[in-house]
């Protein structure tokens, strides 16, 4: 073998190997399948349910709670003494901070929804289907949904961005308010009502739903007439009616009964789907406990159903200490805390992270006294009456004959505390009707005029866009 | 051309094509014969006694030849040329042949460092020629200090390598060459074994290992490329040496007890400090008189062991030289879990056609048994009353039952009096006692080089290695025993009535199944394949090196398949899931796939010197892989220089007689690392309770949603750039040496964890490529070693290595990720520009309120009472909260140091090792996390603030949870890691050598820090280590550092 020949076979060998073999790097065998590969393809139904599933999130299990009851004076922290529940001690006793993180929570989670419900619009939109029918209400379930979220955000952090203008620049709350109208009429006009939907559909947003939380919108934004004409609708489309017995709505039985109009559902059977540990969470601690024990009703709220001589709501409200639940349930006298949120309580899934427990977001009762609230100051106060007295008669107490516009908006208001109790709307209540100062610094909370009206805009929001502005006194 | 080699069954056809065209080209090679003379002589030490196996060459050519075990060779040689004696660990000695045909060689025993051969990857060295940090590791220093893993071993050893030890048995070691430069992308250094990257570490024997080299220069790390930014670790195995059989036989025996122990309160200060939190919110209080004072470490921790056997046989014969070592290791922690490991290697080389044709074969197995232990349980020692007893009278364990009513601890009560808990944390002993896990691995490695020598200055060097890995993992959890114990009030009556369907629907919660197993098999194979030419000539005083090549790899394909069941039979030898005690619970079954990489890379790299003076080396590696197809720059360059000047060799320095050696280096290279996460999930589903999903209908049936995750953006590799420049020295002939160097190295593009804008619309987070990490220090490495008198010589070491870490240019609003998040919630660390890695971000305490009036004044937490800690208000608002948290450094070490002290008198050998750390912080997240009610130590007891006036710096019985800079405490620590004496006999009968020696293990540590230990690399989240973003740098179940008492002997015959 000559000496060329020699550097020739093992060069020309190397040279084999390194021949452009670039493409051995894409010759991996995909294991994991793209979304096409697997040839699935979503449908809008599956973007729309993935907007009321955003609702199941457990910023409603616990950060929900502190800002809307355990900041009022319905609702007190509970738990232990030494569980701070990260923030709920600072929201209880009116010294949250702007890097509470419940209400970073709740700013993150009702602009998240907001983000998926106009997503699932748009993808809706655009989505090649035959059925119209099913794409204008896809559409009007995802409105309803936004206009919900826009409407938690407005009360409670007041001007806002809306996302789909400018995520930095704050706009005023009425132009919210005339977006969230906006997308409640244009819901109304494509849903159905509620016995025009198939069974199986039971739980989505239905025509009655939009319109008793349009006559809500108007309420807080004292459109006395519309309010009141919005509600009259919704008393007379025949979808709803008062539960005979008052205490059933909040159990298992009473989910999505004739008084429901919008409720959060949840599932305990395996697979357990429900609102994240909102029933633990509130449940009793301790021995015979099932729960956290947070946002337990408070003193001033038992003192409350005890003047009014309410002993049905107060029942069906609260767990006492050492009381036989209605299920059989004993709960020991040595529990942390005297009382606990009834309205939260499952009978199945006490203590489970999943729980069958359906929020009740809007039930009749609360349209009737919207009708009462906008009608008495339209001085049309005998109307006004019949509203609140039908409220009344179910759990047995006496008619309010007043017909004076000034007392009957504080029965008014005072019926609103007793039977929408622990169902977080008191905060939003006293704020609304401008009771907060003198409610809370009487409750011995520290509420400053002028600042605590309005939540923080969340620190964390403006280290990511610093040129946000603040809330005043914040 | 379609690539040839894409598949493992074409590439194995591929690979015998190779071998057999390399063996055809041997059998053509041929040789040109001169005319030569054959000498003849004899090779002795300094004391006169033959050396056996010495080397000889003619210089210049590859004609060689060795001793015989009487120290006698001959060899064929002309007139003028030179012989070079060489042996390892002697001064290599040149004769020039002149008329005489018989020689006297005597070779000293002093080595020179210059000499010394590093490897380099693809080839190899003299430490001479060297242009930029890498630093060996010789297998003397590995035995010393026993270890599973010679990482661990080696603490302390290396400037600029931060190795930070866990003692728990089947740990890994966290090591950080030149700084951590990585928030999001793998940590690990690049570990290759004799050529081989390996996966695991512990899979290596230490006593197997000859040398440990660190590529720490990015000068010579970037012929890994990719993967190579972490640092690059090679490690090569011993070899037979020419010569008689040596068998050796090492074996030693060790216990291990706790290193730092934390003196825990007793029943008489917690009671009273109970009664003082307690009296703070109007709780009850507990009565003087209890029952149990336990002391829970006491109770939980044991004596550790470890023993080692080792034997190996190393030797040569005529053509082959042989290597097979056979290892048994078993730790047994403290903690009560076990870690066993088996090694078998085999080295063999084959020498054919007069060495011209060099076949290496690497075989090892080795095979583990782990039992291990939560290490919870430290943590919920450390948390447990001393009224708790370890197990009730009726035999159950003890829990933190209290009566509320009476103010003793236990369970018992009368009519009408209320039981509580003290504290929610669970018998720490009982923890251990149901942990029943075992874990069982196989890792098989085997690889097969041939190196031709095509002349006398190419050789070409072929290579194919392959590793598949077991892994068998039972776990086994008695439900019904945890069920009894969790309160001794339960009967198994009531377990039982548990198990009863009694409204027929089918269901019955497992929380009442009997038992649970869980059996999860994984496996893996990878293999690496690589060729490359190495050129080596000399043109007068020029050097030449040259070598090119390509290399394919392909790794991380993972199987693995969980399956899962209850009610099980208890006996360890009839739990199955095919045959259980009732079959009313379905099993589950699981099988998850990882794909695999395939990395293609091509490596050039050229040395040229001229004289030994002025040298210049330029390398570059292209490496690709199948990771980034879809993405961007899925191939790319990773270049690299280093110039080094020797100036000791220059005329007016080459005869001083002070300065023995004098070389200055520069390099500057990139490096990559593609073990990176990736942005991928653009729709979201779930198949449980996601928020995605919900319930419609009247029954509410689970409806599965979808919503869009964040949109993606594309990511590929990070790369990091390195400059450094240094000097290495030698003085006094050689008995002063050293190396000074400074490095500057940055991750140019590193991959940040980002939050999405709160009230934007798309959802979670996202990775970004939107920092810098620079990583900047200095590193020193100084050794003195002389002889005095005959008798004794000694040795003296010290490095001293700086590494200031900082994360840089983050784009606007992109930092701020938090992280080291505690159990309550609260968070500690969080990534900032111009700070270190996730740094500390905390409240900055300030004393503690003495009374409501300072409180009422004072900007103040919600719910602040007299007894807590005050904290500064930053930014003046008056109010307290995240805005006024302050940045207080890193749990990374600005400065690491060790000192090697050694020495031998006659037969006796000694040495003291010791190192330490300076600069960081670490997080006392033990005391700090204290949900009430839990127990405290001696110090926590005796400072705390007792009323108005008492202290102003501990907090009182009554305090808050927030995590502050007051739990944050100096991580500076000292510790003597390694006293060893040993005694050594020569000959006695057959046996050749025999050495007894009795070592400490961290005798004693120089601290300040409260807690177990200032080593904190284990994660919380997992099983990860030394995560930047988890708990590493704060105590929380960290297993405590153990002083270990270890005896042993070697032999050799």
């Amino acid at each position: 073998m000559n000496t060329r020949s020699k550097y020739l076979v093992p060069l020309l060998f190397l040279g084999i190997f390194m021949i452009s073999c670039d493409d051995f790097v894409e010759d991996v065998e995909v294991v994991s399948p793209t979304a096409e590969e697997s040839g699935e393809v979503f449908e809008p139904l599956q973007f729309v349910t993935g907007v009321y599933g955003r609702h199941t999130d457990f910023a409603y299990g616990f950060s929900f709670l502190g800002i809307t009851e355990i900041i009022s004076d319905n609702g007190d922290k509970g738990s232990s003494p030494t569980d701070t529940g990260n923030d709920k001690n600072l929201l209880d006793g009116l010294t949250h901070t702007t890097s509470s993180v419940s209400i970073r929570a709740m700013w993150t989670q009702w602009y998240k929804t907001i983000g998926r419900a106009s997503l699932a619009i748009e993808y809706t939109e655009t989505f090649e289907m035959s059925d119209e029918a099913l794409r204008a209400r896809l559409i009007a379930e995802c409105k309803f949904l936004r206009a919900l979220n826009y409407f938690w955000l407005v009360r409670s952090f007041g001007d806002i961005p809306l996302q789909h203008l400018d995520i930095i620049n704050r706009v005023s709350t009425t132009e919210v308010y005339e977006y969230i109208e906006q997308d409640l009429l244009e819901a109304i006009d494509a849903l159905p009502q509620k016995s025009e939907y198939e069974i199986s559909d039971l739980g989505r947003v239905t025509r009655g739903a939009a319109q008793s939380l349009l006559a809500k919108v108007y309420l807080y934004q004292e459109k006395w007439q519309d309010a009141a004409d919005m509600a009259t609708t919704v008393i007379n489309s025949g979808q709803y009616d008062l539960a005979s017995d008052f205490a059933t709505i909040w159990r298992a039985s009473g989910e999505n009964g004739i008084e429901s109009i919008f409720e959060l559902q949840a599932r305990g059977e395996i697979i357990a789907h429900g609102i994240q540990q909102y029933s633990t969470s509130q449940g009793a601690k301790g021995t015979s406990g099932w729960g956290w024990g947070f946002n337990t009703p408070s003193e001033d709220l038992l003192n409350a159903f005890n003047a009014a001589g309410d002993d049905i709501r107060r029942d069906a409200t609260i767990i006492f200490a050492g009381e036989t639940l209605f299920d059989g349930r004993e709960v020991s006298a040595s529990v942390e805390n005297p009382r606990y949120n009834e309205k939260a309580y499952s009978s199945a899934n006490a203590g489970n992270g999943d729980g069958d427990k359906n929020i009740r977001i809007l039930r009749f009762a609360e349209v009737l006294l919207i009708q009462a609230e906008a009608l008495n100051e339209l001085n049309q106060s005998s109307a006004a009456i019949n509203a609140l007295n039908r409220v009344r008669t179910r759990v047995n107490l006496p008619d309010i004959t007043t017909t004076d516009q000034e007392s009957l908006r504080e029965l008014i208001w005072n019926e609103r505390r007793l039977e929408l109790a622990m169902e977080h709307d008191r905060w939003f209540d006293l704020i609304r009707t401008g009771q907060a100062s003198s409610v809370m610094t009487a409750h011995g909370k520290p509420f400053i005029t002028g600042k605590h009206e309005l939540f923080p805009i969340p620190n964390d929001q403006l280290i990511q866009t610093p040129d946000m502005s603040q809330n005043p006194g914040w | 051309m379609k690539c040839l080699l894409n598949h493992r069954s074409k590439f194995d056809k591929r690979m015998i094509r190779i071998v057999i065209c390399i063996l055809t080209m041997c059998l053509f090679q041929t040789l040109n014969a001169q005319d030569t003379t054959l000498i003849t002589g004899t090779v002795t030490d300094i004391g006169g006694l033959p050396l056996p196996g010495v080397n000889i060459l003619i210089k210049g050519t590859n004609i060689g030849s060795q001793t015989d075990f009487d120290g006698n060779f001959s060899i064929e040689a002309s007139k003028g040329q030179t012989l070079v004696f060489s042996y390892i660990g002697l001064e290599a000695e040149e004769t020039v042949i002149g008329d005489q045909t018989e020689l006297s060689i005597i070779m000293d025993a002093k080595t020179s460092e210059l000499e010394q051969i590093v490897v380099i990857g693809y080839g190899s060295q003299s430490r001479a020629s060297i242009t930029g940090s890498v630093v060996s590791i010789a297998s003397d220093e590995i035995i010393k200090q026993p270890a599973l893993t010679a990482l661990q071993s080696i603490q302390g050893k290396v400037a600029g390598v931060n190795i930070i030890a866990n003692d728990a048995p089947g740990a890994t070691p966290t090591v950080i060459v030149r700084g951590l430069g990585t928030a999001q992308a793998g940590r690990e250094p690049f570990y290759v074994v004799d050529g081989q990257p390996i996966q695991d570490i512990r899979s290596i024997n230490p006593a197997d290992i000859e040398s440990i080299e660190f590529l720490k220069g990015a000068s010579y790390a970037n012929i890994y490329g990719i993967r190579a930014a972490n640092g690059v670790i090679l490690i090569t195995t011993k070899k037979g040496k020419k010569g008689k059989a040596v068998f050796s036989f090492d074996s030693f025996y060790g216990v291990k007890t706790i290193l730092n122990q934390v003196e825990m309160a007793n029943a008489a200060q917690y009671t009273q400090y109970f009664n003082e939190e307690s009296a703070a919110s109007d709780g009850f209080l507990l009565q003087e008189n209890q029952r149990y004072d336990t002391d829970w470490y006491d109770e939980l921790i044991q004596l550790g062991s470890t023993t080692n056997h080792n034997f190996s046989v190393a030797g040569a014969g005529e053509n082959i030289d042989y290597f097979f070592s056979y290892n048994f290791l078993e730790e047994e922690g403290i903690n009560d879990s076990k870690f066993g490991r088996g090694t078998i290697r085999n080295n063999n080389t084959y020498h054919l056609f007069k060495d011209k044709f060099r076949i290496t074969q690497n075989v090892n197995i080795t095979y583990t048994n782990q039992n291990p232990k939560p290490f919870t349980a430290f943590n919920n020692a450390y948390r447990q009353s001393p009224l708790i007893p370890v197990y009730y009278d009726n035999g159950r364990f003890g829990q933190s039952f209290v009566n509320q009513t009476t103010g003793i601890a236990g369970y018992e009560a009368a009519e009408g009096e209320s039981v509580g808990r003290l504290y929610p944390h669970g018998n720490p002993v009982s923890e251990i006692v149901f942990q029943d896990e075992d874990i069982n691995t196989t890792t098989l490695q085997g690889q097969i080089t041939a190196a031709l020598d095509i002349t006398d200055f190419l050789t070409f060097t072929g290579r194919f290695g392959a590793t598949q890995f077991y892994s068998k993992q039972n776990t086994y959890n008695p439900i019904r025993e945890r069920w009894l114990n969790a309160d001794p009030r339960r009967t198994i009556e009531e377990f039982e009535a548990g198990r009863i369907d009694t409204d027929g629907d089918g269901i019955i919660s497992t929380e009442f199944a009997n038992n649970s197993l869980q059996v999860i098999d994984e496996e893996y194979y990878r293999w690496n394949l690589e060729g490359f030419l190495t050129f080596n000539k000399s043109f007068g005083r020029h050097n030449l090196s040259s070598t090119l090549g390509m290399s394919r790899e392909n790794f991380g394909s993972r199987e693995r398949v969980t399956a899962f069941g209850y009610d099980v039979f208890e006996e360890e030898r009839l739990r199955s899931l095919g045959n259980r005690t009732s079959s009313f619970f379905d099993n589950t079954i699981n099988q998850e796939f990882n794909q695999s990489t395939n990395l293609q890379s091509y490596f050039g790299r050229i040395e040229y010197d001229f004289d030994q003076k002025y040298f210049i080396r330029a390398v570059i590696r292209r490496d690709g892989t199948s990771d980034f197809v879809t993405g961007e720059n899925f191939f790319d360059n990773f270049p690299a220089v280093s110039l080094g000047w020797t100036i000791s060799n220059e005329n007016f320095l080459k005869d001083n007689p002070t300065l023995t050696h004098l070389k200055i280096f520069a390099g500057w290279g990139q490096l990559g690392n593609a073990n990176v996460p990736f942005n991928v999930q653009q729709v979201n589903t779930n198949a449980a309770s996601g928020n995605q999903n919900y319930a419609f209908g009247p029954t509410q049936s689970l409806i599965f949603g979808a919503s869009l995750g964040s949109p993606v953006a594309p990511l590929q590799w990070e790369i990091t750039e390195e400059w450094e420049a240094g000097f290495d020295f030698s003085l006094f002939k050689s008995k002063l040496s050293g190396t000074v160097d400074y490095y500057n190295r940055r991750n140019t593009n590193a991959i940040i964890n980002v939050q999405n804008i709160l009230n934007s619309q798309s959802e979670g987070n996202f990775l970004a490529q939107a920092a810098e990490v620079s990583n900047t220090g200095i590193e020193a490495l100084l050794n003195w070693k002389d002889q005095i008198g005959k008798d004794f010589s000694y040795n003296i070491g010290i490095n001293f290595s700086t590494n200031e870490n900082t994360v840089e240019n983050v784009t606007p609003g992109f930092d701020g990720e938090t992280g080291g998040t505690l159990v309550n919630g609260q968070i500690t660390k969080r990534l900032a520009d111009g700070e270190p890695l996730f740094s500390w971000w905390l409240l900055e305490a300030d004393g503690v309120w003495q009374n409501q009036d300072e409180i009422d004044n004072n900007p103040s937490v919600g719910n602040a009472a007299p007894g807590h800690l005050r904290y500064v208000d930053q930014n003046d608002d008056g109010v307290i909260d995240d805005r006024d948290k302050k940045f207080f450094g890193s749990y990374l070490p600005t400065f690491n140091y060790g000192v090697t002290i050694g020495g031998t008198y006659k037969n006796i050998d000694f040495s003291i090792d010791g190192f330490g750390v300076g600069g960081n912080k670490i997080y006392n997240g033990l005391a700090n996390t204290r949900l009430g009610g839990e127990n405290i130590t001696v110090e926590t007891f005796n400072n705390r603030w007792t009323g108005e006036g008492s202290t102003n710096t501990a907090p009182g019985a009554d305090r808050d949870a927030l995590a502050s800079s007051y739990w944050l405490e100096d991580g500076n620590y000292f510790r003597v890691n390694n006293i060893t004496v040993g005694y050594t006999i020569d000959e006695i009968s057959v046996i050749n050598k025999a050495r007894i020696y009795f070592t400490v293990q961290n005798p004693f540590i120089i601290t300040q820090y409260s807690g177990f230990t200032p080593e904190l690399n284990y994660d919380l989240d997992g099983d990860e280590y030394g995560d930047p973003k988890g708990t590493t740098g704060i105590e929380l179940s960290a297993y405590p550092t153990t002083r270990a008492f270890i005896l042993g002997l070697n032999l050799q015959l």
